[in-house]
């Protein structure tokens, strides 16, 4: 609040000179904030990287290694440190991986502009060159990229490992990866093969067991019991599968309404007449051969009642109540059914078949499982399992990022070394484009290329070894024209990483580049706070 | 008589020169003596104000308005031109959000502001911002000059009144030297698209778009010009209500398209048909959950479970009667501003009819006024309503959304521009930036004349004010002068901001405009003086005169004032 009542008071003096240089204090002060957010998920970056604990203000605990997630959770008040933020959600919306690169790469660029600041030189000139100096990046990184074809699944499966490695379930990355690569390929539309909605792979959380356990299910997986109030049938082969979103209870209306009870004969009559419209219901469900109902939650009135539970059970159908609303359209699609909104249009032709649906103990709860699905649509579902709750988040979000980085292979089909090659590369060869360049422009270039060093030596920095060494040696080996060398961080030393099978998405490496340029360059353009209304 | 206190609260934007009389009760003794004398004396007025009240007189309330007006003028003088800063805006309200930007209404109109003169200056910006949409900073600027300049000659004891009559005179003079400079392509097609081009390159240049300003200035072109075309009969026309603008995250800048149609943010119904073709489309604004009795306090009385159900069939089949009237009307694609429950919508869905549900207020206008239907709440006459039409409806994916495209649309100049960006905040702003742009354009198809830009403008006017000067006897020709120094303060705040020498750069634009028809301006990107016909630096004519005209008579109206009266605070009534 001090900075308010400051604005306030200083607008009104007229001098330019001291304008001039609160404007110098503004920028420095957003730059040394947004560093600060930089510097504090820099340890998390690399397959060494360390975990942040987050306790959030309702006091649950999140352990993470996920800059996005990290960033998110930090509740950050300073505007310009807010933007780091939003970039890297950013980086999450356009790539979903390297959340915490873009942030060390705009951490380590706005290291740079501050001492092209200081220099003397203007900001919009340091920008302009900054933008340049992005768009020859992507060139140079572009040239790099191997291309990769989706039948190639073994690339896919590596690069979906290299971004695990980083991950609490990295020892995992042989299971989980092969995984992501099949989920994210059985969804993907022949129709059109450079877009993949990954709404249509679901992911279902079940605490127990081991991340060993994780498997992908071809069909749908519920995190329900079963409702059998009275005994129903938990398993059902060749299933006839109806989703309702009606309710089988009994009737209400729109308008209020109230019965009124004179007598005790009335009293019975009415519990009788529940009776039979409910049954009368389930009979035109039976009617049509359905034995499994998905009942669609309600917040006007019970879905099911005890009774009518009892009534579905005596008729063998299996009920799994509570289906979000949300979660139909998936249902549908994966089951190739339609929704049934009122009982009167129960047709045998709106429901969907499968050939088992069974309900299965894990852990300490029960899940429910539609297997042998005829027709499926286009989607899967991973059932994650973990030891505790905090295993179980982070390997969904892990499991989120690797799919996430298959996808991006699909949108855009180039592979790229990993293990800091490409920064190093594109370090050396701006570094040598900004010789040929003349002026301010060279001079930021080179800051550019710089830089660009902090992703190597902040990866060797974190596996323990000696970032000076690696950094001194990855440029040497560069220069002598080894563009895929990098670091290896398993053997803790320098060697051809593409062989090693650390590859990552092309998108992930550009997307982080350009948009670590853009956010820079908006915060450098910034002169003043403004508190508003 | 209870004491009230003297002090009155410290106000922002007022300067500590400036002392106000508090008019209070808490009196001295030798007040109360000299009242008391005064009174006697037969011309004392009883309190003239309420309690609280303060007024300002003469000197000091012109010297009041000056410093509010300046302070908000070198508020926004940063971010004129090319190489304009940014600011942040952050609001205290619940979330602190943050903006980002650079478009001067936006940055005024969101400030806390207690100076009167200081609001007269918002208020300009934002007429400009509404009636031409660019030079928003500009007005401000120009204004805040023109003020600065006065009070030098105010305090040279010139009368405002000279200074006013003077700053007419320049004004007047200023535009019919601009107007003989216009250049006007409206006859010649090509030459008044690249006119266009020009210009809207020339204001994005300024904002967050100058990077892909060439992708953008095509968009905003091919959109306005779309207008124009289809609405050949009345010319001109600068409807923007057509061109709609879809934000989404992710992606760069770059990706953003135009599109020819209308774009909906909402999802298509389940089992619904996901394309159709050759589509009726009805847009309508009705109840789909229930049509709820709305007499307060229906309710009603059964004696039994059958019943129930029966009124419960009732509902239902009253909701199976509107869906068939609906239906009846022949359409094949249903729009509707409120929820459609699971009931209708499967009703629809076997129907084959796609229904779009819960379409937000703005989004169901625009798309009666695209495809050319009108929004219905009732059913009974098909005859009645007319329906939207369009060549294809279909369901396209937009990074990772699905969004509903609606393509032929009935009125040919329909389309939307979808922007992508990397964050919220470079959305919003490249929103206000295309804006900007598109309010010029449709401004310069109505009123096609087109002047030189980068400073060079203020460099004509500046030039035919100082000989109009030159020529004016009397105390006026000051006033007139200072108007040519004002304008001149344009071009200098564009080479500071860009981190050049203005003095240098501002002499030599005046050295090369005492060459007749010169062109030059200010060149920020080599940093020197540059032929503004060469570098294609164009700006719209309405524009350029908005700016004198509004800035001018801003001024002039904070110089008139020669008291201000601030009305005591409205009190809160204190809670029994």
């Amino acid at each position: 609040m001090a900075a308010m009542t400051a604005t306030a008071s200083r607008s009104s003096k007229t001098e330019s000179y001291v304008d001039n240089k609160r404007k110098d204090d503004i920028r420095m002060a957003n730059i040394k904030s947004a560093r600060s957010v930089a510097d504090a998920v820099r340890t998390s970056l690399g397959p060494k990287g360390m975990d942040k604990m987050i306790s959030t203000a309702s006091g649950e605990v999140i352990i993470t290694n996920d800059g996005a997630t990290i960033l998110n959770k930090m509740e950050v008040l300073q505007p310009a440190a807010k933007m780091l933020v939003e970039l890297s959600k950013s980086q999450d919306v356009v790539a979903g991986d390297g959340t915490t690169t873009v942030v060390v790469i705009a951490g380590a660029l706005l290291k740079q502009c501050q001492t092209l600041l200081h220099a003397g030189i203007h900001p919009t000139v340091v920008s302009d060159s900054l933008h340049k100096a992005s768009v020859k990046a992507i060139d140079i990184l572009t040239a790099m990229a191997v291309p990769v074809e989706l039948s190639d699944r073994e690339s896919l499966v590596k690069s979906a490992s290299t971004s695990l490695n980083s991950k609490v379930v990295s020892q995992y990355s042989t299971l989980l990866a092969p995984l992501a690569v099949d989920s994210v390929l059985s969804v993907v539309d022949p129709a059109k093969p450079d877009l993949v909605d990954l709404r249509d792979v679901k992911i279902v959380k079940k605490l127990g067991g081991t991340v060993d356990d994780t498997e992908l299910v071809k069909g749908l997986v519920f995190d329900k019991k079963v409702s059998h109030a009275a005994g129903g049938p938990t398993r059902i082969e060749n299933a006839k599968i109806a989703v309702i979103q009606f309710q089988i209870s009994p009737p209400k209306t729109d308008i209020e309404q109230s019965i009124v009870v004179s007598d005790y004969t009335q009293m019975d009559r009415i519990l009788k007449e529940e009776r039979t419209y409910i049954l009368g219901m389930i009979k035109k469900i039976k009617a049509t051969g359905c034995n499994v109902l998905l009942i669609q939650k309600s917040i006007l009135r019970d879905a099911v009642t005890d009774l009518s539970l009892h009534y579905l059970a005596k008729a063998k159908i299996l009920v799994i109540k509570d289906v979000e609303r949300d979660d139909i359209e998936f249902i549908t699609k994966t089951l190739n059914c339609l929704p049934i909104a009122n009982i009167e249009h129960f047709r045998a032709e709106k429901l969907g078949y499968a050939d088992m649906v069974e309900e299965v103990s894990l852990g300490d709860g029960k899940i429910v499982r539609v297997t042998g699905i005829k027709d499926m649509g286009r989607t899967t579902t991973v059932l994650v399992r973990g030891s505790n709750l905090l295993v179980l988040d982070e390997a969904e979000r892990s499991l989120h990022d690797a799919l996430c980085v298959v996808r991006c292979l699909v949108n855009k089909k180039f592979l790229i070394a990993g293990g800091g090659a490409p920064e190093i590369e594109l370090s050396r060869q701006l570094g040598a484009w900004s010789k040929v360049l003349q002026g301010m422009e060279s001079f930021c270039v080179r800051s550019f290329a710089e830089a660009l060093e902090v992703i190597p030596y902040t990866l060797a920095e974190n596996a323990g070894l000696n970032p000076i060494a690696i950094v001194t040696e990855l440029r040497n080996r560069h220069a002598q024209g080894e563009i895929n060398a990098g670091i290896n961080v398993r053997k803790g030393q320098i060697t051809n990483i593409l062989e090693e099978n650390v590859v990552q998405p092309l998108l992930v490496s550009t997307s982080a580049i350009t948009l670590a340029t853009e956010c820079v360059r908006m915060i450098l353009k910034i002169d003043d706070i403004v508190t508003v209304r | 008589m209870k004491p009230t206190p003297t002090t009155c609260s410290p106000k922002i934007h007022q300067p500590q020169t400036t002392s106000t009389r508090t008019v209070s009760r808490g009196r001295t003794q030798s007040e109360i003596e000299e009242e008391w004398l005064a009174r006697s004396a037969g011309i004392q007025v009883e309190r003239l104000f309420k309690d609280e009240a303060t007024e300002e007189k003469g000197e000091r309330a012109r010297m009041a308005s000056f410093v509010g007006a300046m302070a908000i003028a070198d508020l926004v003088k940063t971010t004129l031109g090319p190489k304009g800063m940014d600011k942040i805006l952050q609001s205290t309200g619940r979330g602190h959000s943050v903006t980002v930007t650079n478009d001067g209404a936006t940055i005024l109109k969101s400030l806390h502001i207690d100076n009167p003169a200081a609001k007269v200056l918002i208020d300009i910006s934002k007429v400009q911002d509404d009636e031409v949409g660019d030079g928003t900073t500009s007005v401000v600027v120009l204004a805040g000059e023109l003020l600065r300049e006065a009070e030098k000659l105010v305090a040279t004891k010139i009368h405002p009144m000279t200074i006013i009559s003077g700053y007419r005179m320049a004004a007047d003079c200023a535009r019919s030297a601009l107007l003989e400079r216009v250049m006007d392509n409206k006859e010649d097609a090509e030459k008044f698209r690249s006119d266009l081009m020009k210009i809207a390159m020339t204001t994005l240049s300024s904002k967050i778009l100058s990077q892909d300003k060439e992708h953008f200035a095509t968009l905003a072109v091919d959109a306005v010009m779309r207008l124009k075309v289809s609405s050949s009969l009345y010319f001109g026309s600068t409807n923007l209500e057509s061109i709609q603008i879809i934000k989404k995250a992710g992606g760069s800048l770059k990706d953003s398209f135009l599109d020819e149609g209308f774009i909906l943010d909402k999802k298509i119904g389940l089992g619904q048909p996901k394309r159709i073709e050759n589509a009726n489309i009805l847009v309508a604004n009705t109840a789909m959950d229930t049509d709820k009795v709305k007499i307060y306090g229906a309710r009603v009385r059964v004696d039994s479970m059958a019943k129930v159900a029966q009124i419960e069939g009732a509902e239902k089949e009253k909701m199976r009667e509107k869906v068939q009237k609906i239906i009846g009307h022949g359409i094949n694609c249903f729009v509707n501003r409120q929820l459609i429950y699971n009931f209708p919508e499967e009703l629809f869905a076997d129907a084959g009819i796609l229904a779009i549900e819960h379409a937000d207020f703005d989004g169901i206008e625009r798309l009666a006024l695209v495809t050319g239907g009108e929004i219905a709440s009732t059913f009974d006459n098909p005859e009645s309503v007319k329906l939207g039409h369009c060549k294809l409806i279909e369901e396209i994916m937009i990074g990772e959304d699905k969004l509903i495209h609606f393509s032929g649309v009935e009125m040919g100049q329909a389309c939307t521009i979808v922007l992508r960006g990397a964050s919220f905040h470079v959305l919003d702003e490249a929103e206000r930036s295309l804006h900007d742009a598109l309010c010029v354009l449709s401004q310069t198809v109505n009123d096609s004349r087109v002047l030189l830009g980068g400073g060079w403008p203020e460099m004509v006017m500046a030039k035919a004010v100082d000989e109009l000067a030159r020529k004016t006897p009397g105390k006026k020709s000051h006033a007139i002068d200072a108007f040519s120094r004002a304008l001149l303060a344009i071009p200098t705040t564009i080479a500071d901001n860009a981190g050049l020498d203005s003095a240098e750069l501002i002499a030599q634009l005046r050295a090369e405009h005492h060459k007749e028809n010169s062109n030059a301006g200010i060149d920020v990107i080599t940093g020197s003086v540059g032929d503004m016909g060469e570098l294609g630096i164009s700006e719209a004519f309405k524009v350029k005169q908005a700016v004198l005209l509004s800035a001018t008579e801003a001024a002039e109206m904070i110089l008139r004032v020669d008291e201000i009266i601030t009305c005591a605070p409205r009190r809160r009534e204190d809670r029994m």
